[in-house]
């Protein structure tokens, strides 16, 4: 006799999100670099703001942080990122 | 008073306002989880007899069938052309306007926020409106307010098919297996941790939901990372695979709402490198009438209460969370209370008041309490005979949560063994403020560690420690405040062996130890009414 169980699992389906466009060049591009608040993570990025201004010309760099690496972004933060053609997230560990 | 003018020009697009009297206008998204976690909360202003009213910035088909699962009471209006949201210009959603008599703006709340909720209704003169722990995080930032989208048009764009935090779900699916299936291999290889477990069948998840009187689609809570909605159903067939007894579901269901309590923060617990998982700690007298055990061996395999509640809550966070220990769960070294992690206090061999009432309970009721923790650390005196050598030896592991020289930003569970505990009560600490206290001032790590400057953690944040003395030796305190170490006692009665459980990331960036009152047995509850 066939066995019926109860599914335990979540059974939502996640909804995909299109990549956009990639950027052919960085010249003049707004880029946002995002600091998660991991110690160490403002040397990771200065250091890629420096290698984006010298070798990309990417000359408009906007700097944000999460308040906490433990937690989402808060909406502000992400509403700041809009503004920007690309974003770096800086991932520390 | 141009502005004034135009403000009442704007609310008269609202076919439901009355001027001349306060009204608490909120601007929300359907598709926003946010938003349908807070507008519900008003509904009890309207009913008192606030003007309430809710502005869509979608279009009437979603926000029809939004007011329906929300079982929002209080008029809701569509915000056409998105002219109420160009005019105030909320930046997110759901963003709350209290407007005087006037129809000017006096106050303003962005986002759910139950302290500010309850601020908004004590300036309306009404009572708490978002308790504290009803289950919804204290505070959550809302979305992107929609008239700020770039293809914002002058119609509000709509969401045809949004995604509410509804507060019932559909029935969990059913999974017919051929019966040339073996059940605990399907089970093992779909929704098992490394362990078998006992397949979910429709029979024996009916059974359990027996233990329990809310109706199986109700959704409990949703578990982080990846907010899978908790259903009574789903619980009960989670409860199934751990060995669970139907009477369990008494404590499952507070357990999952202090797992999806949002200062718990299962998110970050769930997805960190850290050791971090999440302890259960029972209180109260329910360990007697369910069987929790809390003598020797507390933290092993001794008992089927502790090891089958510990173990349903963390298929939970498998199953229902997405917290897969092969993916998004990042532990380096993990923590063998994946498997299981449940204890509950000896509280009759505990000299003091038990754990609950330090959570703010009474020593009569029964509570779950949810601690993000490392595994034990061991710490064994049995030579002394006082209180003091016993203290300074766990002040010495104290000294070591996380890492030696990382101060500030932990907490720790001191677990006193009852041999310990007695003999500390005993020996001039009748008050356990006064053995918190004594861990407090006495846990430090000597300044002479961070002489050389080589770099390691915790060396680059000396400016914001604090200097103390102990025993002769310049230190810097380990701990934030005496309430950064909780305290219980547990185990068996023989055996001079205490332990030290460290934290994660404490406080409001990280996790904050949550307690949730669990409700007398159902029999019980029928009898009172």
């Amino acid at each position: 006799m066939p066995l019926t169980l109860v599914h335990p699992g979540n059974e939502s389906k996640p909804q995909a999100a299109p990549a956009p466009a990639r950027l052919q060049s960085l010249k003049g591009k707004k880029i946002g670099l995002l600091d998660i608040s991991k110690p160490g993570g403002s040397f990771f990025l200065d250091r890629l703001e420096q290698l984006f201004r010298e070798r990309y010309e990417a000359t408009d760099i906007m700097r944000v942080k999460k308040p906490t690496y433990t937690k989402n972004a808060p909406q502000s933060i992400i509403d700041q990122l809009r503004t920007v053609d690309a974003v770096v997230e800086g991932l520390a560990d | 008073m141009a502005q004034t003018t135009e403000r009442r020009h704007e609310l008269r697009t609202l076919a439901s306002y009355r001027p001349g009297t306060k009204a608490l206008l909120v601007i929300f998204e359907t598709d926003c989880p946010t938003c349908q976690l807070a507008l519900p909360y008003l509904n009890a202003l309207a009913k008192a007899g606030v003007q309430v009213i809710g502005v869509s910035q979608d279009s009437a088909q979603p926000t029809t069938q939004f007011v329906e699962q929300m079982g929002i009471t209080y008029p809701v209006e569509l915000d056409a052309g998105f002219t109420l949201s160009r005019h105030y210009q909320p930046q997110s959603v759901p963003t709350l306007y209290l407007l005087d008599e006037t129809g000017e703006v006096s106050r303003t709340l962005v986002g759910f926020d139950k302290a500010g909720l309850n601020d908004i209704a004590a300036a309306l003169g009404h009572s708490v409106i978002a308790p504290a722990n009803d289950g919804a995080p204290a505070w959550k930032p809302g979305c992107g307010s929609r008239h700020l989208e770039p293809h914002a048009g002058e119609d509000g764009a709509g969401a045809a098919e949004p995604m509410l935090l509804r507060r019932v779900a559909p029935p969990a699916s059913r999974v017919t297996l051929s019966d040339d299936e073996d059940p605990f291999e399907y089970c093992y290889r779909e929704f098992g941790d490394a362990l078998p477990v006992i397949p979910p069948t429709a029979e024996r998840v009916a059974v359990m939901l027996r233990g329990t009187e809310l109706a199986p689609d109700s959704v409990i809570g949703r578990i982080p990372p990846a907010y899978g909605e908790a259903t009574v159903e789903k619980i009960a067939a989670n409860a199934v695979m751990a060995g669970c007894k139907p009477e369990m579901m008494r404590v499952l269901i507070p357990l999952v709402r202090a797992l999806c309590d949002e200062n718990f923060n299962a998110h970050g617990v769930q997805a960190t490198t850290h050791f971090a998982a999440p302890l259960v700690i029972v209180n109260g007298p329910v360990r007697e009438e369910l069987g929790f055990w809390s003598r020797q061996n507390v933290f092993s395999n001794v008992s089927r209460t502790n090891s089958s509640v510990g173990r349903a809550l963390q298929l939970m966070l498998l199953n229902i969370g997405g917290g897969r220990p092969d993916g998004i769960d990042m532990s380096a070294l993990g923590n063998p209370g994946k498997f299981s992690y449940c204890i509950a206090e000896n509280e009759e061999e505990n000299p003091w008041e038990p754990f609950q009432v330090d959570r703010g309970f009474t020593r009569n009721d029964s509570t779950v309490t949810l601690f993000a923790a490392e595994p034990p650390r061991g710490v064994s005196e049995h030579t002394a005979a006082k209180a003091e050598p016993i203290l300074r030896a766990i002040c010495q592991v104290l000294a070591t949560v996380w890492s030696y020289r990382h101060l500030m930003n932990h907490e720790a569970l001191v677990v006193l063994c009852p041999e310990h505990a007695k003999t500390i009560y005993n020996t001039g600490f009748s008050d356990k403020q006064r053995v918190r206290d004594f861990l407090f001032e006495n846990t430090g790590v000597p300044m002479r560690y961070y002489a050389e400057p080589d770099g390691g953690e915790g060396t680059q944040l000396v400016p914001h420690y604090r200097e103390i003395t102990i025993q002769g030796e310049r230190c810097y305190q380990k701990f934030r405040s005496p309430e950064a170490i909780k305290i219980i006692v547990t185990g068996g009665t023989a055996g001079k062996f205490s332990a030290v459980i460290g934290s994660w990331v404490t406080g409001p960036a990280g996790s904050q130890m949550v307690t949730y009152p669990i409700p007398p047995a159902m029999s019980a509850s029928r009898k009172a009414g």
